[in-house]
Formats: C-alpha cells, structure tokens, sequence
C-alpha cells in the first residue's frame, strides 16, 4: 500500500470478497484523484489532526460558523430567486416569499435565525481564540483575517436586516447610518457613500443589496480562503498549558481530524439544523409592516442584538461630555469604539508576552471590561423600555363606520 | 476490536442511510421552492382582470360586474366605446365601494350619493376628488372573450 | 316726460335732414342743435329712479327695473371718493361718514368699477360739503328697512347685472321677500338681518351699519363662504338679547343652534375636517330665502344629500304617521341641528334607543305600536349579529397575518361584508324587517367564507409546527447515530512523526 493512501481511518467492513482486486469504489475514487489531484488534500486530511484537552469544544467554533454560512449562502440563493430589490417590491416580494412560495417562510426564517446564530458563534469563536491564546506567533495572520470577517459579517447583518423594507428595517438603517455622521472629517462622506444619498432610500436598497449579494460574498470567498489556508498551515493551535506539560506541541494528546473530529463536528452541525428548524417553526421571523418614510419611526427602534451595545452606549452618551462644548458626545462614542475595534485587532500585537508565555494581566484585564461592558449595553438595550409607550394603534375594525369604511392602510 | 467490527458496520450503514435521508429531506422542500408559482395578486402593478371581455355586462338583475382586487384595492371594469376601462373604485369621500351604473352611464357611491362620470371625474355630491383611471387592455383570446390586463404606473 | 323727449327727437332729426336735403338754411341748423340738446338730455343719468328716495322708510314698494347707464369718471375727480375717504371734519358725529380707502379697494364692486354715484346716487363733481338729501338723485338709507331694494335695485336688474356676468342670478331680493328676515323686515322691523348683515365685513348686523367691504361669496374671506355661514348666522341667532321675545310660528326662537350644529356630525366635518360638502345652515335653511323646513320637507332637506335613505323614508307608514302626529321627519330621531353621528346601540328598545322613546311598552306615542318595538329588535340583533361576525373575522385574520400567513385576499373579501352592513344601515330607514335582513344576508355569507379562509390560515400555520416538531426526530435520531459511531470508533495513537 503506498504511504499516500492512509489506513486508518477506513473503517473496516467486511468485504463480501476479500479478494484484493479493486472494486467499483476504488475505480471510482482513483480516477478523481488522478485527474484533480486529490493526493494532496488526501494527505492533509490524514495528516490533520486536533488537540484534546479541556477546552477542545473550543475548536468545534469555527467548523459551526462555516457551516452556519453555508446555509446561509444555501438560504440566501434560495431567497434571492423571488426577492425584488426595490423599495415598491421589497416588502411585498418577502410577504409573497413567505405566503405564496412553497415552503418559502421555512427558508426565510431560517436565513434570518442562522443569521444571528452565526454572528453569535462567531462572538463566541473570537473569544475562545483570545482565551486559548490560538493568535500567537506565526498566526497573527489568522486572527487579523478573522477579524476582517467579522466585520464583513456584521456588515452583512446591517445590510441584510434593510432588505425586507418594513418599518423596523427602514428605521432601524436610518439611525444607524445616522452614526456615521459622527466621525469626525469624514463622516458626512460615509453617511453619503452608506446611504447612497442624504436619506435612506431606494439608493440605499440597491447599494445594500449589492453589498449583501456581491460584494460581501466575494469578501468572505477571498478572506475565508485566506483564513482557512493559514489554520491548515499552521496547524491547530495547541495552548500554552498543554505544550508545557507534554514538552512539544506535537506530544500533546489529539485526535486525527478525518473522521474522529469531523464526526463529533457533524454532530454540532446537526444540532444547530434542529435548533434552527425549532426556531423557525416556535419563532417565525414575522413580516412587519411596509416601511413609510414619511412616518415617525416607531418608538424604541433599535438595531439587531449585535450592535445593540454600541447602539446603547451612543444613546446614553450625553451630548457635551464633562459640559466642554465641543467634547460632542455621539463623536466621543464613535472614536471611542473605533479604538477599541483597533485595540481587539491589535490585540496579537499588543500581547506581548505571548511568545514567551508571559501572563498577560493588563491585556485580561481589559478583556474582561470589554466583555462584561458588551454583555451589560447588550442586556440594557434589550431591556430598555421606549421612553414614551405610545398607545397601540389597533387596526380599526371595518364595522365601526355607520359612513363607510375609514381609510385603512396598505394591507 | 472484533465486537465493535460487526457493530461498526451495521452502525455506519445506519448512519449513512440517516444522513442520505435527511438530506433528501432537505431536497423536497428546496424543490418545491424553486417550482415558479401561480400568478399572484399582491401588490401587483399588472394583472389579468377576472372578467373577459364578454363578461363585462349587466346580470339578471342589472348589476354590473362588482370591483375586483387589483393591488389590494377594489377596482371596477367598465366598457366604454367597446374598450375596457379600468377604475378605482374606492370613493374619494369617506372610502365607501363605488358601482358602476349601466342604465346610467355613471359611477355611482351608495353612502352620500356621490356621482363620477365614466371618466373617474367627481360630478355631483361630496367626493372631492376624482377617481384613479388604471390602464385596461386587451389580452389574448376568441375575439370578443378576449382577457383583460390592467396595469398602472408605479 | 322722457319717453316724450324720445319720441321728439327722432321726428326733429328727421325734419332736419329733410330740411338739409333742400338745401338747409339757419332753421334746419336751429333745429339740429335743439334736437342734439333733447337727444344729450334724453341720454343724461340720474334722471329715472329718482322717486325711490322719496318712499318713507319701513314701507319698501316692488324696485322698477329702470335702464341703468355705467358712466365712469377718474376717481381723482370723484368727489364722493375724496370727501369720505380723507375729509375729518373734527366731529365725532361725522365720524360714520368716514370709509376707509383699503376697506372700498377689498370690495367686490369696487373691483367690477362700481363707484359712489352707481348705488347712492348724486353728483361726484360737487366738491363742497353740503347735505346729499338735498340732492334729487341722491338714494339715502335712512333705516336697515332701506337696504334690499337699494341693494336689489341693481342686483334684480337683469340687464344691469349682465354687463358684470353673462349669466347673473337675480332671484335674491324675490326670495328675500318671502324669508323669515324679509317677511319681518316688510312689517317694518328694522332688527333682522339685511344684505350687508351676512355679505359685508366685518360681518355688521342690522343695526351697525358699516358696510362697503363686501367680498365675492366663493372667497375664503367672505363671511358667507360656506365654512363661515354658521359663524355669521349665530351672530344674531345666537345672540340672546336680539332673540328675546322673538317669535317663529308662535314658537320662541332658540340661541343654541349654533353651538348644536357645531358639534354634530355636519358641524364637525366642515369646521374640523375642512370637508366642504358638508351642511350648514344655507343648505336646509336657503340663502337667501331663510326660513325653516316644514314638518314635512324636513326629509326632503335631508334627503338632498341622503338620497337613499331619504326614497326609503318616503315610502313607510312611519313617514305618513309623523306627518299626520306633526313630527319632523328625519329629525324626530336625528335632531334637527344636533345631529350626531349614529350608532348601532340608537336602534332596537334598549336604553337611550331612539324607537324606544315612542315604541315603549305601556307608554306607547303617537300611536307607536308593540309590532313596531318588535321589529326594532330584531334589526338590532341582526345588524349586531353581522358587525359582531365581521369583527371577529377581522380579528382572526389580523392573527394569522401577524403570524405570516397569506389572508391578503380574503381581507379584501371581508369588505364587501362592511359594505353589506353599511346599505344595511341605510335600509333601516324602510322600517322592516326583511329588508334590513336581505341587505344583511350577503354580508352574512361573506363573513362565513372570511371567518373560514382565517381558520383554516391559522390551522395551516399549527400543520407547519407540527410537521417542524417531526421533522426533529430523523435528526435526533441521525445525532444518536453518530454518537453511537464515534463512540465504535475510539481515537488511536498518533503515528510515529514522518
């Protein structure tokens, strides 16, 4: 048997004839990799293999996400065969997706909960990699491409959360484009450029929907790419404990990637299916109601749960800070949380110890801030009631008018 | 590993025909949504009228074809020198449904007796406003039972 | 006299020429000039309707309809103008004479090129100050009792009033006369309202007399444009004082009209909405001819704009019952200017009902009868039947839709069932039964069809769950499998480093 075609990862059946001739399945798979040059990636999937330690679960993360996207790529061609970017067909387009198409609420409410699963996981994946110190050297290059995708994910949340045009979306973009106008020097160009003109309109559709569906998936292509060839280079990363106590990197303890960790990642792949059929089915991502720029937005609009925090801070801001006139509160908040988004992509850099194995105090410390400021904005903002409860407008009945019917809305 | 080896196998057959069969699972919807689907009605800016040309007549008791649903709003379908015209048949004065009166030649609107013209215009009574004319045309079909499609402007 | 001079001059014409053909000589040019003085004199204004000023106040005859020339001067050498414009003699009691230049300029005739001398009469050119009565041509008003003939002077006259517009009315005067105000006014009162009472500015009543402001009817700024007719009329008729001791029909006057009127259904759509075809109080009362709908034309006023309900009325027993009982039609129920907007809960015998205030057992009025309170009943209970349908239809569908679920088309549906309810609201006005309930029975079978397609919505919407919940098992199952195969499959040792 040559070395090229491992043997332990087959499972051993039990052949009906042992003959030693190839069969079918051999024939097959040999002319594959003859002509596409498959040795390579077969040797690298032997050759992979993952840490076992406490915190193995850890790596399950970046498998989930990557799944987690593929559906979402699956979901959001599958939307885009009936979606119709412009502002007098958005919203109707997405009410005849989800009434009219054949199972099309299924794949629109599970492209809107897989959505926030998938920026969840990935808060979650950037954090375990801080936690097991996974950027040290050689592979601050990963982390600084990771970074670059969660801001080309968040970006895709913001643009995609416009594109059912119903009041929420309308407002909810309309504000927080707004904040843009808070950089200094050249927030009035990004507001322009953002919006695609001073207000939000079918400009900002178009150039959000460009975003969403070109744009941002060549971004991903090209990143992900980028991304997932430097962890197959480098390797897993093992943490610092572990070396220690093993001596090397490779004597720690790891399982071969395919098919032991493939397997368990497949078991967390099905998982996150059942999740998101439950919640597509317990909590449909609901339609809303066309969006009127003309009308006041609603009363405590505000963005999805992943800005919230950023969104919550801006708000509290007072608008002169410590009363120094142009100390402008909402300017103050933006610098403040570009800094922080330079100092979390720094953050390979800026631990210095990493190579040594020097605890890094200040650095967990500020972590620690940042997390624990992130959960607070975020569960403030969710529980936050708006400032005034306007009384629910109910639709009025049609029966109510000896006159005639009163001017109902679009339905 | 010979207890596990039967075992093994058996499990991955099972597997493999749970996996094959989840993901079929997942090809029945995804191929029901791809099959285009009827012809629908909402928010629509053009649509075929559910009255053909020969249709557009008073019935037994002299009423004339009632408004249809054309954007969520109901829409009237009159002739006028032989060619379909298609009205709003929301009154512009406190929202009642209009009819259209053949005897008459005009539009009518039971609640204050309100009275458009077969061009849409307010003639007489309270609306203020005359009605929206929408584009009506002739589609396919026998001459004479020929569909119509209605359409208007964003 | 002129009609005389008339005559003369073109026989004196005629001689003349005859003369000049045989070749004239100083008598034929004696002649002509005399003739030309006659014709000059013939053509001079202010010669005709002289004898109107001379009727004593209070007792106002037929106006002739005498040809009245337009003659216009520069208002620079019009004197009228000059004097009563700028002159201040320095006398509180001349103060009345003075009209403001800007007040005349918003004036309609004013801006058609009437002048001074058109309606008052008198000679423009006299530049001293000396009492106009003295003046043969002059029209004076001495008392309020003087202002529709003056007024109608011109305004009856057809051919006057056709050098302003090609299709004038001039019925005013002629309807005047037979209104409330006009029938009091001939009796000699001079405290009801005049011309200039509701069309002049600021709105003077009849016993301040200011006017020369007066402004055409369709602007905003007149005090008869239709959303300030109200506002006008209850200036008098709101007014306590003037009303005390005033009789209509042996019937004291009441002052609360307008403050009714303004928070009915009618008031309230022209006064808040802005919705002009609304009614106030020209439409059932007349302009001009003022008076109040008798007992029995009350449902012809109303039914002017209500005609449904008005044919309907006119047909039923109850119509020639109250005319018979000498209630006023429609608002022996509706109130005459009180008229609120009607619900549901004023029809059948519960309280505060309207048939129940004729129709009541045991205190039966106006010959109301039991088969009567009956029938209110039963409208009742089925129009409640169909709105109570409706609403619950309505409801459903606003369930399923928040749920995602399409009920775009039956919600359209659902109208023609509030359209069934609101023709059945009119057809109460037939007073039966099966009327009321063939008007219904449409909405009815809507409403049955609606409430259906939203069930069977929110039904489907349940199926997705389910189907969802199941959908769960293959894949908890597929996740057994596998922990069960990871588990066959323990992790080996790591191969010796190539």
């Amino acid at each position: 048997m040559s070395p090229a075609k491992p043997e332990n990862f087959q499972p051993e059946r039990a052949q009906p004839e042992d003959t030693g001739k190839p069969g079918w399945k051999e024939a097959v798979k040999g002319f594959f990799f003859e002509r596409l040059g498959l040795d390579g990636v077969a040797a690298l999937a032997a050759h992979k293999r993952v840490p076992i330690h406490s915190r193995s679960l850890f790596y399950f993360l970046g498998g989930m996400a990557l799944f987690l996207f593929g559906i979402q790529v699956v979901t959001g061609i599958l939307l885009s065969l009936y979606y119709k970017p412009s502002p007098d067909q958005a919203f109707e387009s997405v009410r005849a997706i989800v009434t009219e198409v054949d199972f099309g609420w299924l794949f629109r409410s599970i492209h809107s909960w897989s959505a926030n699963l998938l920026i969840g996981v990935l808060f979650l994946h950037i954090l375990t990699t801080y936690i097991m110190r996974a950027y040290r050297r050689p592979r601050e290059f990963t982390w600084l491409t990771g970074m670059a995708l969660l801001g080309v994910f968040m970006t895709f949340g913001f643009s995609g959360y416009l594109l059912p045009w119903n009041q929420l979306a309308f407002f909810a973009t309309k504000v927080g484009t707004a904040i843009a106008n808070s950089v200094p020097v050249v927030g009035k160009y990004l507001l322009l450029m953002a919006r695609g003109g001073e207000e939000v309109t079918g400009d900002t559709l178009a150039r959000f929907y460009a975003l969403h569906v070109v744009i941002l998936p060549l971004s991903v292509l090209a990143l992900v790419g980028g991304h997932l060839f430097l962890v197959q280079k480098h390797e897993m990363s093992v943490p610092e404990d572990m070396i220690k106590k093993y001596g090397s990197a490779k004597k720690a303890p790891s399982m071969p990637f395919v098919p032991h960790f493939l397997l368990r990642d497949m078991v967390g792949w099905y998982l996150a299916l059942g999740v998101l059929a439950a919640l597509a089915a317990l909590f449909p991502w609901e339609l809303g109601q066309k969006a009127d720029p003309f009308s006041s937005a609603p009363p405590g609009i505000k963005p999805e749960w992943y800005f919230l925090f950023m969104f919550q801070a801006l708000k509290h801001l007072p608008g002169q800070l410590f009363g120094i006139e142009w100390l402008e509160g909402e300017v103050v908040g933006v610098l403040f949380f570009g800094l922080l988004g330079l100092m979390v992509l720094l953050v390979p850099f800026l631990d210095r110890g990493a190579a040594t194995g020097r605890p890094r105090r200040v650095l967990n410390f500020f972590a620690v801030l940042t997390v624990v400021f992130f959960l607070y904005m975020t569960a403030w903002g969710v529980l936050e009631k708006p400032a005034q409860e306007q009384p629910a407008k109910t639709p009025q009945t049609t029966a109510d008018s000896p006159e005639g019917p009163p001017v109902k809305g679009t339905p | 590993m010979s207890d596990s080896f039967p075992r093994r196998s058996w499990l991955a057959r099972c597997l493999g025909g749970g996996i094959a069969a989840t993901l079929a699972a997942l090809f029945y919807p995804v191929a029901k949504f791809l099959r285009p689907r009827a012809a629908t009605s909402s928010g629509a800016l053009e649509m075929v009228a559910p009255y053909r040309m020969d249709q557009l007549k008073p019935d037994a008791e002299g009423r004339w074809p009632s408004p249809f649903n054309f954007g969520g709003k109901p829409c009237l379908l009159i002739l006028v020198d032989g060619e379909p015209r298609a009205i709003n048949a929301v009154c512009t004065h406190v929202q009642c449904t209009v009819e259209y009166r053949a005897a008459t030649q005009d539009i009518f609107c039971n609640c204050h007796n309100g009275l458009y013209d077969i061009n849409g215009r307010n003639i007489a009574g309270p609306p203020p406003r005359p009605l929206e004319v929408y584009q009506a045309v002739k589609g396919s079909g026998k001459p004479g039972q020929e569909e119509i499609i209605v359409s208007r402007k964003a | 006299m002129n009609k005389l001079l008339s005559l003369l001059t073109p026989a004196l014409l005629l001689v003349c020429s005859r003369i000049r053909r045989a070749k004239a000589h100083p008598t034929a040019a004696l002649l002509l000039l005399v003739s030309a003085l006659l014709l000059v004199w013939a053509v001079l204004p202010g010669s005709a309707a002289a004898e109107d000023a001379k009727l004593p106040p209070g007792k106002p005859a037929e106006p002739k309809m005498p040809a009245i020339e337009i003659k216009s001067i520069p208002d620079a050498d019009n004197y009228c103008i000059q004097c009563h414009t700028q002159l201040d003699t320095g006398d509180p009691k001349d103060q009345k004479f003075h009209i403001p230049l800007e007040s005349l300029k918003n004036d309609v005739h004013w801006q058609k090129g009437v002048r001074c001398q058109d309606c008052h009469g008198g000679d423009p050119s006299v530049q001293e100050i000396k009492a106009h009565q003295a003046n043969d041509d002059f029209r004076a008003i001495k008392s309020p009792t003087d202002i529709p003939n003056f007024c109608g002077r011109c305004h009856s006259n057809i051919e006057y009033m056709r050098h302003f517009n090609p299709s004038p009315r001039t019925d005013q005067l002629a309807e005047y006369w037979t209104s409330g105000h006009g029938k009091k006014l001939k009796k000699g009162d001079p405290q009801v309202a005049t011309c200039i009472s509701c069309h002049d500015q600021p709105h003077g009543n009849a016993i301040d007399l200011k006017p020369h402001g007066i402004r055409p009817v369709n602007e905003p700024a007149s005090p008869v444009y239709h959303t300030k007719v109200a506002q006008t009329c209850s200036k008098c008729h709101s007014d306590q004082k003037l009303m005390a001791g005033r009789l209509y029909k042996d019937k004291p006057l009441p002052c609360d009209e307008y403050a009714k009127w303004s928070k009915s259904v009618h008031g309230e759509a022209l006064l808040k909405k802005g919705d002009l075809s609304a009614p106030t109080c020209n439409n059932c009362h007349g302009n001009h001819g003022a008076a109040p709908p008798q007992m029995d034309s009350v449902a012809n006023a109303c039914g002017s704009c209500h005609g449904k309900i008005g044919r309907l009325f006119a047909e039923t027993k109850m119509r020639h019952k109250f005319e018979k009982e000498g209630l006023p039609g429609c608002a022996t129920c509706h109130s005459n200017h009180e008229i609120r907007k009607p619900s549901d809960d004023l029809l059948g015998m519960q309280n505060g009902t309207f048939c129940a205030r004729c129709h009541e057992e045991g205190k039966e009025k106006h010959g109301a009868t039991l088969a009567g309170a009956k029938a209110a009943e039963t409208i009742h209970a089925d129009l409640e039947h169909l709105k109570n349908g409706i609403h619950e239809a309505d409801k459903t569908l606003t369930e399923a839709e928040e749920k995602g679920m399409e009920v775009s088309e039956p919600k359209f549906h659902l109208q023609k069932a509030s359209d069934s309810l609101t023709n059945a609201r009119t057809q109460i006005h037939s007073f039966k039964v099966n009327v009321v309930q063939t008007a219904l029975a449409d909405g009815e079978k809507v409403v049955k069809e609606v409430q259906g397609k939203a069930d069977h919505a929110l039904e489907e919407y349940q199926y997705r769950r389910y189907w969802l919940a199941i959908s769960l098992v293959p894949i908890l199952m597929v996740i057994g499998l596998l922990i069960l195969y990871i588990r066959a499959m323990p992790i080996p040792e790591k191969p010796v480093d190539s």
